[in-house]
C-alpha cells in the first residue's frame, strides 16, 4: 500500500526523468536497434543562448526577493491581527480570505497597465512586487495561525521582564515561529517560481526571462515538432533547486504544515 | 504621596470589565511588605484577573494599584519590577536554563560579568547548577517550576505574583515544595500574592487568605478567622472539607454546622440513621439520614455508633445564614 502511494506521487516525476533522457524517436516507438538513452536533450538545453543557468538565476532572484519582501510585510501584519480583538480582526480576516481566493487572471490587464505607466517592465526586482501582493494574504493567514499557536503566557513573561515589542519578536516569538516561517517562505517561493502569466507579460527581454517562460520558449526544429525531450530536461533542471530547498527545510516544513492543518 | 499611603501593595476599588462582563468588581486589598496573601476561589472568580492587573498585563477598568503609596497605573509591565510565576511556567522553550535567566538581564543592558554573577548565585540558591545547559523540555515538572522561580527572583522584584504555581505538580511534590517556596518568597521585603483554587495550599502558604467569588471579594483574614468566623454562606461552604452541613431548621434562617462539630450519642436533639461510613485513617466520616436531610459527621475512628444515634452540638458552633442572600445572621 505504501509502495502504491509512493508510486502514485513519484510516478510522474520519474516519467519526466525518463523522457528527458530518451532520444526523440524512442518516445513514440520502442527502438529496434541502438541505445535509446541519450543526454542530448540536456546538452541542447544547456547550450542555449543565454545559457540555462541564467534563467535559473533570474527565477531564484525573483523568488528570494518575493519571499523576503512577503515575510517582512506579513510578520508584522500577522502579529497585529493576532493581537487584535473584535470586529477589526474579523473584517480583516475575511478580506484576506477573499483576496487570497481572488482569481489572478482578472488582474492581468490592470497589472500590465501599471507596469507600463510606472516603467516596471523588464525588471526582475519589480516583478517581485505583484508576486508579493499575490502571496501576502495567504502568508498573513498562515503566520497568524502560527502566532496563535504560541502560548500567550510566553509573551506575557517577556513583557514582565521588560522586553519591548521588537525585542519580544526577535528573542522570543520569531525563534519559536521557525517552522511556520519556513513553511510559509517555501510556499511563497514556490508560487513565485512557478508563476507564468505575469512573468510573460512583464518581461520581454530574452536574458531576463524566468524559468517557466524560458522553458515554454524552447523551440523545436519546426512549428510542427514539439521538443518533448528538451522540455523534460529543462523541467528536471528547474526542479533541482526546489528539491534542494525542500530537503534542507524538510523537518521544519512538515511540522509547520501539519501544525497549520490541525489548528487553522 | 497621599496621606493614607502605607508601605506594601494596595489595591483600591480595582475593576476589570470585558464587554459587558464584570470580571473583577471593586476589589480592595492590602498586602504588607513580606506578607503572603493567597487569592482563593473557584475558577472564574477573578483571581487570575487580579494578578494580571497588578502586573499591568491587562488594563484596569477602574481603580488603582499602589506600591508603597505610588500609583503604578501608568507604568508598563516591564517598569513595575513585578515578578510573576505562571501556571504553565512560561519558560522560553528555545533557550537553555541559563539562557532563560539571562534574556531579561541582557535586554536591560546589564554588563556580562554582573549578569553571570547574578545567574550563578540564583542557580546556586535553587540548586539548579547542574541543569544550566538543559532545555525546558528536558526538565521535570518540579525542575521547570524551580527555573521559573529562579527567573522571577533574579530580577530582584518589588512585588511577587504566583499564578497557581503548583497546579501542574503531583500532590506529593506540592507538599514537599511548599516550605521551600515559603522560605524563598515570603518574609522578605516584597509583598507576595499567591493565586490558587486549592484551600490546603492557601492555608499552607499564606499569612492571610482573600476569598473571591464571581469577581467580588467575600472575606479577607487569617485561615483561622475565615473558618471560625465566616462572613457569609459562600465562605463557610468553600472552606473546610468535608463541607459544612446546611440545615433549613427554621423559616427565614439557615443553620450551618461543620461536620467536626457534630457529636454522636444516645441523647441529642436530632434522631438520625446511619447511611454510610467512610474511613479516612485518622478520622471517620459518617453520612446520616435526619429529618433535615443527609448530614456529614466527622469523628474519631474509635467513637462507636449507637444503634439509634442522636446528634447534638454546642451552641457556640452554630452559624446562621439568610437562606436567600447567604448573608451571615448574627445573634
Amino acid at each position: 500500500m505504501r509502495l502504491l502511494v509512493l508510486l502514485w506521487s513519484l510516478g510522474p516525476l520519474l516519467w519526466q526523468l525518463r523522457t528527458s533522457m530518451l532520444r526523440p524517436e524512442a518516445l513514440v516507438a520502442p527502438l529496434l536497434e541502438g541505445n535509446p538513452w541519450t543526454l542530448a536533450n540536456y546538452q541542447l538545453v544547456l547550450s542555449g543562448d543565454p545559457p540555462f543557468w541564467r534563467y535559473l538565476g533570474n527565477s531564484t532572484l525573483v523568488g528570494l526577493a518575493t519571499t523576503v519582501l512577503t515575510l517582512l510585510l506579513a510578520v508584522p501584519c500577522a502579529y497585529g491581527l493576532h493581537k487584535e480583538r473584535g470586529p477589526v480582526r474579523w473584517g480583516v480576516g475575511l478580506a484576506l480570505v477573499a483576496a487570497a481566493m481572488f482569481p489572478t487572471v482578472l488582474l492581468f490587464l490592470a497589472l500590465l497597465e501599471i507596469a507600463r505607466s510606472f516603467g516596471l517592465a523588464n525588471n526582475l526586482l519589480s516583478l517581485s512586487l505583484p508576486y508579493t501582493a499575490l502571496s501576502l494574504p495567504l502568508a498573513v493567514l498562515l503566520l497568524r495561525a502560527a502566532f496563535a499557536d504560541l502560548p500567550g503566557e510566553l509573551e506575557d513573561a517577556a513583557r514582565l521582564e521588560g522586553l519591548k515589542l521588537g525585542q519580544r519578536l526577535k528573542h522570543v516569538l520569531l525563534p519559536l515561529l521557525g517552522p511556520g516561517l519556513a513553511s510559509t517562505a517555501i510556499l511563497v517561493f514556490l508560487a513565485s517560481w512557478n508563476e507564468y502569466a505575469i512573468a510573460l507579460t512583464w518581461i520581454s527581454r530574452n536574458d531576463l526571462l524566468t524559468l517557466p517562460i524560458a522553458i515554454a520558449r524552447l523551440g523545436g526544429g519546426s512549428v510542427f515538432t514539439i521538443p518533448y525531450g528538451a522540455f523534460a530536461a529543462a523541467t528536471v533542471l528547474g526542479s533541482l533547486p526546489l528539491l534542494l530547498l525542500v530537503l534542507l527545510a524538510q523537518r521544519s516544513i512538515v511540522s509547520g504544515l501539519t501544525r497549520g492543518a490541525v489548528k487553522g | 504621596m497621599s496621606p493614607s499611603a502605607g508601605a506594601g501593595l494596595e489595591l483600591r476599588q480595582l475593576c476589570r470589565e470585558v464587554g459587558d462582563r464584570r470580571l473583577l468588581d471593586q476589589l480592595d486589598l492590602h498586602v504588607a511588605p513580606g506578607e503572603c496573601v493567597a487569592l482563593l476561589g473557584p475558577s472564574g472568580c477573578g483571581k487570575s484577573t487580579t494578578l494580571r492587573l497588578v502586573a499591568g498585563l491587562d488594563p484596569a477598568s477602574g481603580g488603582q494599584v499602589l506600591l508603597d503609596g505610588v500609583d503604578l497605573s501608568d507604568q508598563d509591565p516591564g517598569e513595575r519590577q513585578v515578578a510573576m510565576v505562571f501556571q504553565s511556567y512560561a519558560l522560553y522553550p528555545h533557550l537553555s536554563v541559563a539562557g532563560n535567566l539571562e534574556l531579561g538581564l541582557k535586554v536591560r543592558g546589564m554588563a556580562p560579568r554582573e549578569r553571570q554573577r547574578r545567574i550563578e548565585a540564583t542557580l546556586e540558591l535553587l540548586q539548579l547548577g547542574e541543569l544550566r545547559q538543559r532545555r525546558p523540555a528536558q526538565l521535570s515538572g518540579g525542575q521547570r517550576q524551580r527555573v521559573a522561580l529562579a527567573r522571577a527572583l533574579l530580577r530582584q522584584p518589588r512585588i511577587v505574583l504566583l499564578d497557581e504555581p503548583m497546579s501542574n505538580l503531583d500532590a506529593q511534590l506540592r507538599e514537599e515544595l511548599r516550605p521551600e517556596l515559603r522560605r524563598l518568597l515570603c518574609g522578605h521585603e516584597q509583598p507576595v500574592i499567591y493565586v490558587t483554587h486549592d484551600q490546603q495550599e492557601a492555608v499552607g502558604m499564606a499569612d492571610r487568605i482573600a476569598l473571591l467569588d464571581a469577581g467580588r471579594l467575600q472575606q479577607v483574614g487569617s485561615p483561622r478567622e475565615l473558618s471560625t468566623n465566616p462572613a457569609n454562606r459562600f465562605v463557610a461552604s468553600f472552606l473546610g472539607r468535608p463541607a459544612i452541613n446546611l440545615l433549613a431548621m427554621e423559616p427565614g434562617r439557615q443553620l450551618g454546622l461543620r461536620p467536626e462539630h457534630l457529636d454522636l450519642g444516645d441523647d441529642g436533639a436530632v434522631a438520625a440513621r446511619l447511611l454510610r461510613r467512610e474511613w479516612w485513617g485518622h478520622q471517620q466520616l459518617l453520612w446520616l439520614d435526619t429529618p433535615w436531610g443527609t448530614l456529614r459527621v466527622l469523628t474519631a475512628p474509635e467513637v462507636p455508633t449507637p444503634r439509634e444515634p442522636r446528634l447534638s452540638w454546642q451552641r457556640q458552633h452554630e452559624l446562621w445564614f439568610d437562606p436567600q442572600s447567604g448573608a451571615r445572621l448574627r445573634p
